[in-house]
């Protein structure tokens, strides 16, 4: 298992196109993966999951199981933590 | 009767009024019997599969001509559209036996509604996205299309609940004259539409519209605005002649596309576009530009897993070069920082990547990405005018390092048997820094450009994006105009150019003053060209 802290990068939060590149790059990976913020647990390979859980600022946690963790959490906190603008 | 809302796109137009059959769909089926379940499973699978197919057609075309942010909206369909959580949702209701068409807009439904309540317009704006593609996974279930634009055979104004982007997309080209909307605000996916369309929107009407779904007719003022239902005679002759006065200031704006404009007392002005990617190019020449004032280099290095090679570079550089010719076209070394993710770069968190290591001295202390970059440029500069322009530049120090790199890039290039053009380099002025040290850097610069964003919002020390600081986000600023000054005077001792390529150069009310300061060039988005061009000359 593999897991980091990360603090959201993009001005409007977690919502359409890099919601979208986020759910790409996590299905690239054969690991489970999913993002924590505060007490709720969702799979990050879900849109519909992750539209709207954190906005930018916001600390979450990315966690991941399988044989791929360390990659997949490696590059998805690159991606959540990148400013989009 | 008039309905009012968001001006969410300008111009005016008046026309028929065109209705689309939408509504919420309705199921044809509310529940299924035991021994249909894997049939419909698999008519589910394929439904979803047919989705996601227009879906991502309909994206790859938009991005091969070259609308990226529509194309991203449909990217993120195509995710609603498979998402796991949702497809698993909707199974677990077909093996409950519930219809699948039942199924996917009762799930859809239940994400709608929670985005609906969030107090963010934005995400609440999200709701007409997941209910958009449920809907069309539903229809396609019971074998239908998803909407009634088919029926829109004449040029009309569209008065709609609201507009999802599945619907504006099956909207012929110049069939809608306008959109009036119940829901939405500027930031809604009608609106950008709108936008790129180029034709008047106004949203966010309310419960009104309700009342003019039967008109005939409708005129709108997507400047203001505003709408009218069934105007009378006299509104619409008012409208009429809003929509020539518009067409001719465009027409007359024409007229200074390929002008070189000058000052009444002579003084000639240079006005050139500010370039995203290689391909802005010919666009920009036929709005007039007269070279390139900032051609962005950024875009060659993002999104991708590896960094672009120096023939990469290079050919994209000579692309430019090639297309403007004689005319000259400054090309920015790499401006990134802690903000963007650079392949194969390692970054460290910044708290403040706008003060962080990015820029000049990212470039300086990162060879192997600032080398390949500098000898892409150099080759490229025998096919056209290249300068190179360094940004973040904060003394002396760091422009006399990049320029020795430079150089022993073009020792290197030489010894290796490559050809190389004549190029001069510049300083881009957007740190108080730059401005203050303009003289001693205007002895060792061929050229000076003052970005004038990112010198605002340092100077001011005022974040460009925080929205409440608008009204310290302006060049119009005593602290920044002096700054500018400074620049254009150092400037002018030694005889080097200054131009501006910040939002401030294509600012009708900003030009007169820049001109003033002493500025010579003028560089900005390619269609606020023949707009700067008419206000230089008429000074």
């Amino acid at each position: 298992m593999a897991e980091r802290e990360t603090t959201v990068g993009p001005e409007e939060g977690i919502h359409g196109r890099p919601a979208a590149r986020f759910v790409q790059t996590a299905k690239g990976f054969s690991s489970q993966v999913v993002i924590v913020k505060g007490d709720r647990e969702v799979n990050a390979k879900s849109v519909l999951k992750i539209t709207g859980l954190a906005r930018k600022g916001d600390k979450i946690t990315i966690r991941a199981e399988g044989e791929d963790a360390e990659e997949a959490v490696e590059a998805l906190t690159q991606l959540i933590s990148a400013d989009e603008h | 009767m008039k309905l009012t809302g968001i001006g969410a796109s300008e111009g005016v137009a008046v026309g028929p009024a065109f209705v689309p059959a939408t509504g919420r769909p309705q199921p044809e089926r509310e529940r299924i019997t035991e021994n249909e379940v894997e049939t419909e499973l698999q008519m589910f699978g394929k439904a979803v599969e047919a989705v996601v197919g227009n879906l991502s057609e309909t994206a790859n075309n938009l991005r091969a001509s070259g609308k990226e942010e529509e194309a991203g909206i449909f990217e993120f369909h195509v995710e609603m559209a498979e998402d796991p959580e949702l497809v698993s949702a909707v199974e677990e209701r077909i093996r409950n036996l519930q219809s699948p068409e039942a199924a996917v807009l009762a799930a859809g439904e239940e994400y709608a509604a929670q985005f609906a309540q969030m107090d963010d317009e934005y995400m609440a704006a999200r709701a007409d996205d997941v209910r958009d593609v449920m809907g069309q996974i539903s229809a396609q279930l019971m074998g239908r299309g998803a909407s009634g634009f088919e029926a829109l055979q004449i040029p009309s104004v569209v008065l709609a609940q609201s507009l999802a982007p599945s619907d504006t997309a099956r909207i012929k080209v110049g069939m809608a004259l306008g959109f009036v909307t119940a829901e939405g605000s500027r930031t809604s996916h009608v609106s950008i539409m709108a936008r790129s369309m180029g034709i008047p929107a106004v949203v966010g009407v309310g419960p009104t519209l309700d009342g003019a779904l039967d008109a005939q007719a409708v005129a709108l003022d997507g400047g203001d605005g505003y709408a009218i239902a069934d105007p009378d005679a006299d509104t619409v002759a008012e409208f009429e002649r809003m929509s020539a006065a518009l067409d001719e200031e465009r027409a007359a704006l024409d007229e200074y596309r390929h002008l070189e404009a000058s000052t009444s007392d002579g003084r000639r002005i240079e006005v050139a576009a500010n370039l995203g990617s290689a391909s802005e190019a010919d666009d920009a020449l036929e709005w007039g530009a007269e070279g390139v004032g900032l051609f962005r280099t950024e875009f060659l290095f993002m999104e991708r897993d590896d960094l672009p090679t120096e023939d990469e570079q290079y050919q994209v550089y000579s692309a430019v070069a090639r297309a403007f010719g004689e005319k000259p076209v400054i090309v920015r070394t790499l401006d990134a920082g802690g903000d963007k993710d650079l392949p194969g770069v390692e970054q460290a968190h910044e708290e403040n990547p706008f003060l962080g290591w990015r820029g000049i001295r990212m470039s300086l202390d990162t060879p192997e990405l600032f080398k390949p970059q500098l000898r892409a440029i150099l080759r490229a500069a025998v096919h056209g005018n290249l300068r190179v322009m360094f940004p973040m530049v904060a003394d002396v120090g760091e422009l006399r390092a990049a320029k020795t790199i430079l150089q022993e890039s073009r020792r290197e290039l030489k010894a290796e048997g490559v050809d190389t053009g004549e190029v001069e380099t510049g300083v881009m002025i957007e740190t108080p820094a730059a401005a203050i040290c303009a003289a001693e850097l205007a002895k060792e610069s061929a050229f000076f450009s003052i970005g004038t964003n990112d010198l605002v919002q340092y100077t001011l020390a005022a974040d460009r994006g925080n929205e409440r600081l608008r009204r310290l986000q302006s060049a119009d600023h005593p602290a920044v105009l002096a700054l500018i000054r400074q620049t254009c005077e150092a400037a002018s001792v030694v005889g080097i150019q200054v131009g501006v390529c910040g939002e401030a150069a294509g600012e009708p009310e900003m030009i007169p003053k820049l001109v003033e300061l002493g500025v010579t060039e003028l560089s900005m988005g390619a269609p606020s060209i023949p707009r700067a061009k008419k206000v230089v000359s008429e000074l």
